[in-house]
């Protein structure tokens, strides 16, 4: 096959297995981490979100409606990560399950935790 | 679709259609997180009427509108490398054009209906300076739609993905096989 400029042994058009690591630079299925990471960046995010309109505008935002949101969207952001995380380890050898369920276990007792003892 | 040439080495097209889905993902529950905003944003409304710009309701829903077009951005610049996804004249692809326009849209209808308020301090659903932010969304998410079946579609094809079981769903899978399912203006 025929690689872009800079791939290949110069002319021959012949591509090697190396080229092709090359092309794909981080493969999917070595992303849990950063896929882990990102979905505590968002959920804490939303945590902070949904504290700020209890906590500086209650008038607006009570508290019981803050976990209200906070619930939801954990629940929309868990199965976002569950998906990124399946979907790219698929087809390998792979397996974050455990990775994958603690996070979700810890995002449980997060979410118990902030509805039962944080707001005002 | 099946008639397309390779131009990458199948695995290379593979990883990149994932790192792909991966922002199709996040893209899609921040979409769901508007969604839900729209019935915080509704029930605040109900509650206080007009408030300000700056209440948590709006934080939510105009930081996600931000969000979006600049998300879908992200997939656009990333879409360059997989050449079965290009668009009419080697173009961005039309799915992802109608999603970037579509939430550009939403984004500029904030100030549109900032700009209302400060003459019309109400909050009726209908009134025509939130109309935009509904086509805009829908307009987005039919373009995503598009896009999100073509990049599947496109996994199943190579091998990556086993299409559904159900009948119907399966057929849909084979007619998309044939290049029989989309319009060829969507490409």
């Amino acid at each position: 096959m025929t690689l872009p400029k800079g791939f290949g042994s110069g002319g021959g058009g012949g591509s090697s297995s190396a080229d092709v690591e090359r092309m794909i630079g981080r493969r999917v299925e070595n992303m849990t981490g950063m896929i882990t990471i990102s979905y505590w960046a968002a959920l804490l995010a939303t945590f902070g979100g949904t504290a700020a309109g209890y906590f500086y505008y209650p008038w607006a935002y009570p508290t019981a409606s803050g976990h209200f949101a906070f619930i939801v969207l954990a629940i929309i952001e868990a199965i976002g990560y569950i998906f990124c995380v399946k979907v790219m380890e698929e087809g390998s050898n792979k397996n974050s399950n455990g990775i994958v369920g603690g996070s979700i276990a810890a995002t449980v007792a997060f979410v118990i935790f902030v509805t039962m003892f944080v707001g005002r | 679709m099946a008639q397309m040439p390779a131009l990458i080495p199948k695995e290379v097209e593979i990883q990149r259609l994932k790192k792909i889905w991966l922002i199709v993902i996040a893209m899609g529950s921040t979409a769901a997180s508007v969604e839900v905003d729209n019935f915080v944003d509704g029930s605040l409304h109900q509650t206080s009427i007009r408030d300000s710009a700056f209440t948590p309701a709006h934080w939510w829903l105009y930081s996600h509108f931000v969000a979006l077009p600049l998300g879908w951005g992200s997939a656009a610049i990333y879409d360059r490398k997989v050449p079965v996804l290009r668009g009419p004249n080697n173009s961005m692809n039309t799915g992802l054009k109608m999603t970037i326009l579509g939430y550009l849209a939403t984004m500029f209808t904030i100030g549109v209906n900032e700009m209302w308020h400060f003459w019309f301090v109400e909050e009726i659903f209908a009134v025509p300076n939130h109309w935009m932010f509904n086509m805009g969304v829908v307009v987005a998410f039919m373009g995503a739609l598009a896009y999100v079946v073509r990049v599947y579609a496109r996994l199943v094809e190579l091998g990556a993905e086993t299409p559904g079981e159900n009948p119907y769903v399966a057929e849909m899978y084979k007619m998309a096989l044939e290049g029989k399912l989309y319009s060829r203006s969507i490409p």
